[in-house]
């Protein structure tokens, strides 16, 4: 998995490739957790992003969290797999995805 | 004679008077030599005193490194008096055995197996110089009996007419080929315990350089068949074989069911002069001549090697290769045996032309058979690896790689969708995960996999065993989808999207394991 990060002022795009599962989670996780201070638009660009887990869900719902105090958060570009996981899990309710 | 060694024959009484004159002899004997380690070989030899001792001494100073060998009591008791047996290695004659009478219990590549009394058998080597195949193979059996490999290792060299001996202790033992032939309903027990032993063989481990390399061998027939089959089919052949990656685990190397034998309660692996390092393969070729390969022809060969028939043989071949892979599918099992039978026939065919096989109608006919059925498995085979649907790993999330690749591999056969691929590696990755992270916390422990691919509807099986503590996943409410993510709670989620995707999930504790079964259709 890479993460390129896209900071504009409070928007900040983070393009996630590859799988996001149980072994690189925790790589998001620190993003996250730690670098959404004075975020106000959060996007993630799934456009290569393959395969996802709930270990990747409970990352993207922290997000939700933390961005719901603070300004908006949106998911793009999702493919098949994921978007599927997303349906399942009901996480299309809760995500705002494009 | 052996150029590493000399070996000096003594006869008769040596004293004071013919002392002088065997010294010349031996001296002559020795002209031009030197450096060599010697040996006396006292086979003969009823009487030495001092004089004669004193021809030994004095080589000595010469030839530091003497040994003597096959000295008889009231010789040997000579040798203890005057200090011989501790200046030098002294080996006391072996005893003499006789084996008329006695019951064949087991035959292998290099020798038969006869019982002498109630508590012990000896192996008697073919080979008529055989002292170096019997160190052989007690170096190994100790090797195999270190690394955890229940065996008998051998406590005497014995004659046994013009050829050597070992003995063994081998209490009211008896061989799995006896159980089978005369208890047909204790062959699924057979089956059982004949592939744990397999197992257990082939999941060690040999430090490196201490067994021959099997593929190195096999190399070699592969090679040899290069004459006798058209250049294509050869150098095929020869490709497949270099292809196997080289393997540390151990293999027997003549794994039949009259090399295994039950003592007591207890299993044994004997005959272990074949022991060696390589893949799994090399050992189920061995495997399938002898229960088919061997008889294919001529199906009274097994029932004379044996003690049962053809048809039980094929049956213990297929329960045994079929446990052995743990899968009941015959297509995976099928191909499995193909690959063994290439290396099979290759060695069948060498062995009958290296005796003269070609030379005889019959046999040439069999010959012509086997490189028949040879060259049509070669035409449809691409790998002589292959991989057994069952693993244990530590169960951590570190090693969820290698368990999704395996369970990969092991559905790639049934061509399922890249979304149904997915969706397996989807399921997969939260059950293991799972059991990383709660079966055994704060401890460690192992988690096993094993996959199917079944039929009729097609589909594939996954199932996870753990030992740690009870623990029913589906009994877990599902999360409820409606709430907002402030109300969402973080987790429970791998489970419940394991059961949207699978088709059916059912869960077992049973003999203290959890047993997880996920199925997909295809």
């Amino acid at each position: 998995m890479t993460i390129t990060k896209t900071q504009n002022g409070a928007a900040l795009t983070v393009k996630v490739d590859g799988r996001l599962d149980t072994m690189t989670a925790p790589q998001l996780e620190s993003v996250v957790s730690s670098e959404l201070g004075g975020i106000e638009k959060l996007v993630f660009d799934f456009a290569d992003l393959e395969y996802i887990s709930s270990a990747g869900l409970r990352v993207l719902l922290s997000a939700q969290k933390t961005m719901n105090s603070q300004g908006t958060m949106t998911v793009k570009n999702v493919n098949e797999l994921v978007s599927e996981v997303f349906e399942v899990t009901g996480f299309t309710d809760i995500l705002t995805i494009e | 004679m052996n150029n590493e060694l000399k070996t000096i024959a003594l006869s008769g009484r040596i004293d004071s008077l013919n002392a002088a004159e065997t010294e010349k002899q031996i001296l002559d004997d020795l002209q031009g030599i030197s450096g060599v380690p010697l040996v006396f070989d006292m086979e003969k030899l009823d009487y030495i005193s001092s004089a004669g001792l004193r021809v030994i001494l004095r080589l000595k100073k010469q030839y530091p490194d003497i040994s003597i060998i096959n000295v008889k009591p009231e010789v040997y008791e000579i040798l203890e008096m005057t200090g011989f047996t501790e200046m030098m290695t002294v080996e006391k004659a072996y005893r003499v055995v006789s084996t008329e009478g006695c019951e064949e219990i087991g035959r292998g590549a290099n020798g038969t197996i006869y019982r002498i009394d109630r508590d012990n058998v000896v192996k008697v080597y073919n080979n008529a110089d055989a002292l170096e195949d019997i160190r052989h193979e007690r170096e190994v059996a100790k090797l195999a009996l270190i690394l955890g490999i229940p065996t008998a290792i051998s406590y005497d060299v014995v004659r046994v007419g013009e050829s050597y001996g070992s003995v063994f202790e081998l209490l009211n033992a008896r061989s799995f080929s006896k159980i089978i032939a005369t208890e047909p309903d204790k062959l699924d027990w057979c089956v059982s315990e004949y592939v744990k032993m397999l197992k257990k063989i082939h999941g060690t481990v040999v430090p490196e350089g201490k067994l021959p390399d099997m593929r190195e061998t096999v190399i070699g027939w592969a090679e040899f068949m290069r004459p006798y089959l058209p250049s294509d089919a050869a150098e095929k052949l020869i490709g497949l074989v270099n292809d196997v990656p080289r393997d540390d685990h151990m293999i027997h190397g003549d794994y039949h069911t009259k090399n295994l034998e039950l003592q007591g309660d207890e299993v044994l692996i004997i005959d272990m002069d074949t022991l060696a390092v390589g893949n799994p393969i090399f050992e189920l070729a061995s495997m399938y001549n002898s229960f088919i390969g061997f008889s294919e022809m001529n199906h009274a060969n097994i029932l004379k090697f044996q003690g049962f028939d053809f048809e039980t043989g094929t049956k213990f071949w297929k329960k045994s290769l079929a446990a052995y892979l743990g899968t009941d599918s015959e297509t995976v099992i099928e191909s499995v045996e193909d690959k063994a039978r290439i290396i099979g026939y290759t060695r069948m065919i060498r062995r009958s032309i290296r005796r003269g096989g070609l030379d005889d109608e019959e046999r040439r006919k069999e010959i012509e058979h086997w490189k028949g059925e040879l060259l049509e498995l070669l035409e449809k085979t691409d790998s002589l690896v292959f991989g057994v649907s069952e693993i244990e790993v530590e169960a951590d999330t570190e090693n969820l790689p290698q368990v999704q690749s395996f369970v990969e591999e092991h559905i790639a056969a049934a061509e399922c969708s890249p979304k149904a691929m997915m969706q397996i590696g989807l399921a997969v990755e939260e059950i293991f995960t799972n059991i990383a992270n709660y079966a055994y916390a704060p401890d460690k422990g192992k988690a096993k996999v094993r996959v199917d691919v079944l039929k009729d509807p097609v589909a594939v099986s996954i199932t996870f065993v753990d030992h740690g503590v009870p623990y029913d996943p589906l009994a877990k409410d599902d999360p409820d989808l409606t709430l907002s993510a402030e109300d969402r709670a973080i987790g429970g989620l791998g489970i419940f999207m394991t059961k949207k995707i699978m088709d059916d999930i059912v869960y077992e504790y049973r003999d203290g394991q959890n047993i997880l079964t996920l199925r997909k259709n295809l």
